[in-house]
């Protein structure tokens, strides 16, 4: 049953030889977002030089015909579940459907049919069976503040089921901003004293798919990467696939040109926000922010959120939520100091420019009274 | 640690510090130029105090620079004149009508205004850079100037050149990532920042003294030059 090929698998779901490679041709466009330019670093022209024909859709196809299934069990901690909601309403269904649904997911708590101690049962069970073999996704942030007591699954702890988890998984995906970076439970004051998985698993690869929630396409893209290929996307230094976060929002922004010209929208209901001029000014963080969110977008390349008329918030980086106010200018410093702050600095200041005034003078005073009196010393 | 956490560190806490050393700096620098003491004034005036301020800063800031050839500093070294005028009015303007500038200035001040289309505070910018490397190569080159350039000049050009260049790096996404020239700009800002109450760079402020205490003097005494 392991060595099943996906292929194999496919055609007892009824799926015909023309829809597999109908699939094979889904997942290729997915994974042919390495080939645009600014990430052709990851490699994947010399992966296909040793293909014959070098054809993408045929290299998926025989990497199918030849590869095993591979299971994928999905867990949740402190998270909302909008990262698999995004999944769930994905307007991209052939390449979400046939990753997660056809090919993949062996548990998964919120899709999952069963619940309380059949769910449980089920997760051991895939874990057994497929250990060692198994992508392990993780959605959400794991506190470990006072032993984990805040978040729970079935009475064990977030950290213990991930630890138990990551042990027999042949990698970790780490799914939207809270399983990458913590995200919002980890905003400030970080009560739970939430992590992202990279700061708790060390010895397992990790790949990051941040985002709030993460692009379906880029979580499923990552997972057909490993599929086709049997290894993870080349990362950056934030743990990301160069594939979906080689560039910035800024970058690929269709409101870039009204940066470049300075026509910046002022308030959201002015001229320029109608005329579809640039965020910036609102708070836009497009310029330091890496994602896919300008190319791929959502719902099926319908929009988003700055096509949509609202400023980047900077969801795919580290700690965004304490990243300055939303609707700030991104120029401006994360904080202001209090008034008393700076009185109380404009004080010092005061206090130390007296104090060396007054020592100054008397200083003076001295010597002015040492001139005065000059017939002491030459008598 | 990463781009991202640099940046945070220095547009937050270390931008703060630097801007409390800079407002604690020059209180103190203005409390000891004012506790400097004024000399009693015994002698009757040969003119006026308020006409020699006035002439003073018509010299300095207000019409004569724009008829440069009445100007000694014109005369004497035309590229101090033409390269430094270029420098402050560009300097000034970029970081109070650039768009990201003002955004900042709102944060801290509260209130915002209208700022300059970027193409011509980029235009400013790039004059701006060119006439600090007309300064510099003036300092080498002119037998004077020459003469009169110690440590503490060069390292005030540093200290202003660097913001200047990142900054302008970063606008045009030019061979490093974003956030790195961000948070290099950054840094640079708030070094300067700290640098300024304690170096000649403070004459953004005391120039305004040095103007009013030389006008009123050459206004009484009847020498204005």
């Amino acid at each position: 049953m392991g060595e099943e090929t996906i292929y194999e698998h496919l055609t007892q779901q009824g799926v015909s030889r023309r829809d597999f490679l109908t699939y094979c041709g889904v997942i290729a466009g997915g994974l042919g977002f390495n080939r645009l330019a600014p990430v052709s670093a990851s490699g994947l022209p010399e992966k296909l030089a040793d293909v014959p024909g070098a054809d993408l859709t045929s290299f998926v196809s025989h990497a199918l015909q030849t590869k095993p299934r591979l299971p994928v069990i999905w867990l949740e901690f402190q998270d909302c579940a909008g990262c698999t909601e995004a999944l769930t309403r994905s307007q991209s269904p052939t390449l979400v459907d046939l990753v997660l649904n056809k090919i993949s997911i062996d548990y998964h708590e919120t899709l999952f049919a069963a619940a309380g101690f059949q769910a449980e049962a089920a997760r051991q069970a895939a874990m057994e069976k497929y250990a060692g073999q198994y992508v392990l996704v993780v959605e959400g942030s794991i506190p470990v503040a006072d032993d984990g007591v805040y978040c729970t699954v079935g009475g064990r702890t977030a950290v213990a089921i991930l630890e138990e988890a990551a042990a027999g998984a042949a990698a970790i995906i780490a799914t939207g901003n809270c399983a990458a970076y913590g995200g919002l439970p980890k905003a400030k004051p970080n009560p739970t004293n939430a992590k992202g998985v990279m700061e708790l698993i060390a010895d397992k690869p990790v790949v990051n798919i941040p985002g709030c929630p993460a692009i379906p396409e880029a979580t499923t893209g990552t997972i057909a990467n490993f599929l086709v290929f049997g290894e993870l996307p080349e990362l950056d230094d934030l743990g990301r696939p160069k594939a979906f976060y080689g560039t910035t929002i800024h970058d690929r922004c269709l409101r870039r040109p009204f940066y470049e010209a300075g026509k910046f929208a002022k308030s959201f209901d002015d001229e320029g926000a109608r005329a579809g001029w640039c965020l910036y000014k609102l708070g836009c963080k497009g310029p330091t922010t890496y994602n896919a969110c300008a190319t791929i977008k959502w719902d099926g390349g319908l929009s988003f959120p700055i096509q949509s008329g609202h400023p980047c918030l900077g969801c795919s980086q580290p700690d965004f939520w304490d990243g300055g106010g939303f609707y700030q200018g991104q120029s401006a410093p994360l904080d202001r100091p209090a008034a008393t702050v700076v009185g109380a600095a404009a004080v010092v200041g005061a206090a130390a420019g007296a104090g060396f005034a007054v020592a100054n003078r008397s200083a003076k005073k001295k010597l002015v009274s040492i001139d005065a009196t000059p017939g002491e010393e030459t008598s | 640690m990463t781009w991202t956490d640099a940046l945070e560190f220095l547009r937050g806490p270390l931008f703060r510090i630097a801007f409390l050393v800079f407002v604690a700096g020059l209180v103190y620098r203005l409390i000891r130029v004012v506790a400097l003491g004024w000399p009693k004034d015994r002698v009757l005036s040969a003119g006026s105090k308020t006409k020699g301020v006035a002439t003073t800063y018509a010299k300095g800031i207000g019409i004569f620079p724009f008829i440069p050839w009445v100007k000694q500093t014109f005369n004497g070294n035309a590229v101090t004149f033409l390269a430094g005028a270029m420098f402050h009015v560009g300097l000034i303007l970029v970081i109070i009508f650039g768009t990201a500038h003002m955004l900042a200035w709102k944060s801290l001040l509260g209130f915002g205004w209208p700022t300059l289309p970027v193409p011509i505070i980029d235009w400013l910018a790039a004059a701006t850079i060119v006439a600090m490397v007309a300064l510099l190569v003036n300092r080498f080159t002119h037998p004077v100037v020459r003469k009169l350039s110690g440590p503490a000049e060069f390292l005030n050009w540093t200290l202003v050149f660097l913001p200047m260049v990142t900054g302008y790096l970063m606008t045009h996404h030019l061979f490093f990532r974003y956030e790195a020239l961000f948070s290099l700009h950054m840094l640079t800002v708030d070094v300067m920042l700290i640098w300024i109450p304690f170096s000649r760079l403070s004459h953004f402020v005391f120039y305004f003294f040095s103007r009013t205490i030389h006008g009123a003097q050459f206004g009484k005494r009847a020498v204005t030059p």
